[in-house]
């Protein structure tokens, strides 16, 4: 069914793109505030260590210094954490990590407060601390939290990995480490805040998930949720990161006792010191293969260092888990993720939530089973692909939009182009080219867990339709995509169409930008919100038309007749006469994915309700007397179900093939040692290959317009698909990211391929 | 940052009187990309910042008698752009090429890159193998000393408070094999890990003459190595020979340097970097 739509599909100007060209979108460091205070967080220079005394006297002292607080001035529940709660506001009695909040200073300007923050004198006592999370499970290990160290497993049990493994003809066993990775978007964290005149505290803020700050913050501060109001400020990035949250709960502290604007803007140090990071995953992986390719059975073991708080951890521990073995059909596995608390800085969520770990660990041992076998990489991808009908490891049956083999088919031309003529091209004699392959599935939304979205769309006097949505776009391009789903439904010009966005005092909750879920859930709630208010219009179109509503469809703003399009009635005329009527135009929609929870034994159900599927094809060369890495090219066939907005689906793909690009070769954060962009590299322009963005479009029946998701998808693949063009180039397989300048050498040097 | 005043000479003549007068007491700014990012960190307690990027006296690029003069506030765009630097010292201008990123190319100076003293400057191995000297200009005289003795030592210089560099001078080359070579861990904006520069004229029995080797980032200053020019001075190109270069580039680097954690990698790394730059040789 390849329906043409008037907006869906169309890449039309992105909402608020020329503003931002023209930089006019205020940012929370930018938003004007009279007399706003300026506050800073003191932070822990110790990883484990009792706190003895905090002695603010001094600071309190200090000109322009107009209060410190500590603990002990927050009046409600000092935890935090969208999952599990475990990270206090301000400590009470330890430090647990680098980084962790002390005190927090309000002050007339920003050098008096950088003086209050000299001028505290913390007394530490040195705790044990340990940051291996294999350690962090030992009985003598030093207790973390009171709980113990263990935070979460996920185990997913299928079939009988004996009998798995007794009829395969190949099995090979690796582990594999990633590191801790920063998000470095390009705004650090920033937010801003005052007090209105009915006493709420209204906190504007760089954030992913406004909905959850508010409910965050007046937990907080024991406050009634209506007294808090979370406005999205313009947001330049998140990534995952910027669902914690970081600067909300001190900016609503402050207001709470200080009733003054205030602000607070994190430096790149701090958002670095301070945030948290991608997962670092050890993961250790036993693959089975028949004589003829199929997967047969495989154990997986995974761990994940959360570090000192949960954050987003449980949910990464658990996607890691069901996303460890790929896109392709097994019936015999035995998987376990642990997560785990360590003294490092804590990590979150990040773009894929311990999926492109996984991705890199399955896709390594896809190659190398092929390899054992010498069966072509692709096939043996082609041969155990996820199709409709399959079942995946936690026994989803998968009924429709598994695109997996489309993809695979997308990438075929260039994937067989660059074996037969890029690859045998003669290069100089230190140089070795490669190519690899990276596959994976996602799923989109929450795992096995209710994640709803809320949507109203209201209709005025003259006409004009408004969006009031929850969901926040943080530059990936949501607001644009949700536009032009109601304007197909309402048969609008997306031009005419307002915005509500990300405002707790304004709209309803849409959960969170993350998970790649906002075009599919949220995109359903307005698509709900749309038809109901069509509905309506239809209705009273019926009247004015005397036919039936069934007949009649919005298009080119009329409600017409399906057969006679002559025959229409203006939504404006519409809306007046409503109007005079005294009935209300407006939607209100609601989507909730259907999922089923996973066995706390088993880790078996349906735990999303669509999974996005892609491959991704690198050809790189690598330099054996240097280790330097040039990707040349990378192709990137994604199924996203249906692309509402191609060239913002293309500029994710892009965008994502950068992050997992840094993520393959450069990037590692060293607690303790990386301190901010000058030490932390990520790819500039010059590092970007070639990207051939392929659009595959496997329909998703429940997804508004056939749409799915494509934010997380688009970094997943890169990493493994660049890790087996290395092993390829080099005859040696790197099994630690980041593939930097000494662990490509090294690799090089050990299939001595060093030398003159 | 507050508490620093700023001053901006008009000419050389004033600015010179100026550091006479308060040298001790100020940084000099010319592209600012380091003094900005060290004011910010507050490792800057000087009061005074010394504007000298608008002194006429600091400009230009010339062949004067025989010599290629460099001005110390030209900057590295200007470098990139220049015909006569192309011509006379190529590993500069592909120094410049390489040289962090566009933004901060078209600030910073070679001046300042010179005088910052930073073990990786880019500049550095370029300058050495063009045997450049630095004109020094002081309260009562002006003194040109060899380029690798601006540097006492990691980020300290040798220069009196109340001195400034003026330029530099070139011996001009353009001599079969010109190059510069950098392994970052990206390909923009990025400190070398490795950077080096080599100079080496064929004669007419294919042998390697006017040999000049210098290596960055791997010493407390840049330097010249000079038993590796003497290995290859008046040889034939081989194989053999650039990778034994290779290894005595590195042995040196480990003896002058001590065994550092990062030289299991840059052990390697100099040795392979130096055959590869010396590698088109193997063809002529």
């Amino acid at each position: 069914m390849n329906l043409v739509y008037q907006t869906v599909g169309q890449s039309i100007d992105k909402k608020d793109g020329r503003q931002r060209l023209r930089g006019e979108p205020l940012f929370s460091a930018d938003l004007e505030l009279e007399n706003a205070l300026v506050l800073k967080v003191l932070r822990s220079s110790k990883a484990h260590a009792e706190i003895e005394s905090i002695d603010s006297d001094a600071a309190s002292a200090l000109p322009g210094v107009v209060q410190i607080f500590t603990a002990r001035d927050i009046p409600g529940r000092n935890l935090m954490g969208i999952i599990n709660k475990d990270q206090p506001l301000l400590v009470v009695d330890k430090v647990r990590s680098l980084g962790d909040a002390v005190a927090l200073v309000a002050a007339e300007s920003e050098t008096a407060a950088n003086a209050a923050l000299q001028a505290i004198r913390v007394d530490y006592r040195d705790l044990p601390a340990v940051f291996d999370p294999q350690q962090a499970l030992t009985e003598e290990a030093p207790l973390i939290h009171a709980e113990g160290n263990l935070l979460c497993r996920r185990d997913i049990i299928r079939g009988d990995i004996h009998a798995g493994f007794a009829a395969a003809a190949v099995i090979v066993e690796q582990t594999y480490q990633t590191s801790f990775v920063e998000h470095a978007f390009l705004e650090p964290d920033a937010g801003a805040g005052y007090v209105d005149s009915d006493g709420v505290l209204v906190i504007h803020a760089s954030t992913q998930n406004p909905h959850y700050d508010r409910s965050e913050v007046s937990g907080v501060l024991r406050l009634p949720k209506e007294r808090v109001r979370i406005i999205q400020a313009a947001t330049g990035g998140g990534f995952g990161s910027k669902l914690d949250v970081n600067c909300q709960g001190f900016i609503g502290l402050a207001l709470y006792h200080l009733q003054r604007p205030v602000r607070l803007v994190y430096t790149r140090e701090e958002s670095f010191l301070a945030t948290a990071k991608r997962h670092p995953l050890t993961i250790t992986m036993k693959s089975g293969v028949d004589s003829t390719g199929k997967l047969t059975a495989a154990k997986v073991r995974i761990l994940c260092d959360t570090g000192a708080y949960g954050s987003y951890g449980i949910a990464v521990v658990s996607r890691a888990a069901v996303h460890a073995l790929g896109p392709y059909a097994l019936d015999n596995v035995a998987i376990e993720s642990l997560g785990v608390y360590t003294n490092n800085p804590y990590c979150g969520a990040m773009r894929g939530f311990g999926a492109p770990q996984a991705a890199f660990a399955s896709e390594s041992q896809m190659d190398l089973l092929a390899a054992e076998l010498g069966m072509d990489p692709l096939k043996i991808r082609k041969i155990n692909a996820l199709r409709p009908g399959s079942v995946t490891v936690t026994g989803q049956k998968l009924e429709a939009s598994v695109g997996y083999l489309e993809c695979l088919e997308a990438i075929e031309p260039y994937y067989q182009a660059a074996k037969a003529e890029w690859l045998p091209a003669q290069v100089p004699e230190y140089r070795r080219r490669g190519i690899g392959l990276g596959g994976m599935f996602y799923g989109i939304g929450n795992t096995g867990t209710k994640n709803p979205s809320t949507a109203r769309v209201v209709m005025d006097q003259t006409g004009q339709a408004t969006l009031y949505t929850g969901c926040a776009d943080i530059g990936q391009g949501s607001s644009t995509v949700l536009i032009q789903i109601l304007a197909e439904t309402l048969g609008l010009e997306y031009e005419n169409i307002q915005m509500v966005a990300a405002d707790t005092g304004r709209t309803t909750s849409a959960g969170a930008t993350s998970a790649s879920r906002q075009t599919y859930i949220s995109g359903n709630a307005v698509l709900d919100a749309s038809k109901k208010l069509a509905a309506i219009l239809c209705s009273l179109g019926a009247r004015q038309l005397k036919t039936a509503a069934s007949d009649l469809v919005l298009r080119k703003g009329q409600v017409q007749d399906r057969r006679d399009p002559s025959r229409g009635i203006s939504l404006a005329e519409l809306a007046a006469l409503a109007r005079k009527q005294g009935i209300e135009l407006f939607g209100e929609g609601r989507f909730d994915p259907v999922t089923t929870s996973l066995d706390p034994e088993t880790g078996q159900g349906d735990p999303y309700a669509t999974y996005a599927f892609a491959c991704q094809l690198a050809l790189l060369s690598v330099d054996v007397l240097t280790g330097e890495v040039r990707v040349d090219k990378v192709v990137a066939a994604h199924d996203v179900g249906r692309a509402v907005h191609p060239e913002n689906v293309k500029g994710q793909i892009c965008g994502g093939v950068a992050m997992g690009l840094g993520f393959a070769l450069m990037e590692a954060f060293e607690p303790g040692k990386t301190e901010s962009l000058k030490d932390y590299h990520i790819p500039t322009c010059s590092d970007m290959p070639e990207v051939i963005p392929l659009i595959v479009e496997s329909e998703e029946p429940s997804g508004p317009y056939g749409a799915k998701g494509v934010g997380e998808p688009a970094l997943i693949p890169t990493a493994p698909a660049i890790a087996n063009g290395l092993a390829l180039a080099l005859g040696e397989r790197i099994t630690t990211l980041p593939a930097n300048l000494e662990r490509v050498l090294e690799a090089g040097l050990k299939a001595g391929l060093f030398g003159a | 940052m507050s508490g620093k005043q700023y001053y901006r000479p008009g000419n050389l003549e004033q600015c010179l009187d100026f550091l006479a007068e308060n040298g001790r007491e100020s940084v000099l700014l010319a592209g600012g990309t380091d003094v900005m990012v060290d004011m910010r960190a507050g490792e800057i307690d000087k009061s005074w910042i010394v504007d000298i990027s608008r002194l006429p006296e600091l400009w230009g690029i010339e062949l004067q008698n025989g010599k290629l003069w460099i001005g110390a506030a030209v900057t590295l765009t200007e470098l990139l752009n220049s015909k006569l630097l192309q011509e006379h010292g190529f590993a500069l201008h592909t120094a410049a090429l390489h040289f962090a990123a566009r933004q901060i190319r078209n600030v910073a100076t070679i001046g300042g890159n010179v005088a910052h003293c930073s073990p990786s400057a880019d500049t550095l191995p370029p300058l050495l193998v063009h045997e450049a000297e630095a004109l020094l200009a002081g309260p009562c005289a002006r003194r040109r000393i060899p380029v690798g003795e601006v540097a006492a030592g990691t980020y300290r210089s040798a220069l009196e408070p109340r001195e400034l560099i003026i330029g530099f001078e070139l011996r001009p080359r353009s001599p079969f094999l010109a190059d510069f070579q950098k392994i970052g861990r990206r390909r923009e904006l990025v400190i070398a890990r490795v950077n080096m520069a080599g100079l080496a004229d064929m004669d007419e029995d294919q042998r390697m003459t006017g040999v000049r080797f210098a290596l960055g980032s791997c010493t407390p200053v840049p330097r010249r190595f000079a038993d590796v020019e003497a290995l290859l001075e008046g040889s034939r190109p081989g194989r053999e020979l650039f990778w034994e270069a290779g290894r005595l580039a590195a042995e040196n680097m480990i003896r002058m340097s001590g065994r550092r954690p990062s030289f299991v990698y840059k052990e390697k790394a100099v040795q392979g970097l130096v055959y590869r730059m010396f590698s088109p040789l193997l063809e002529a």
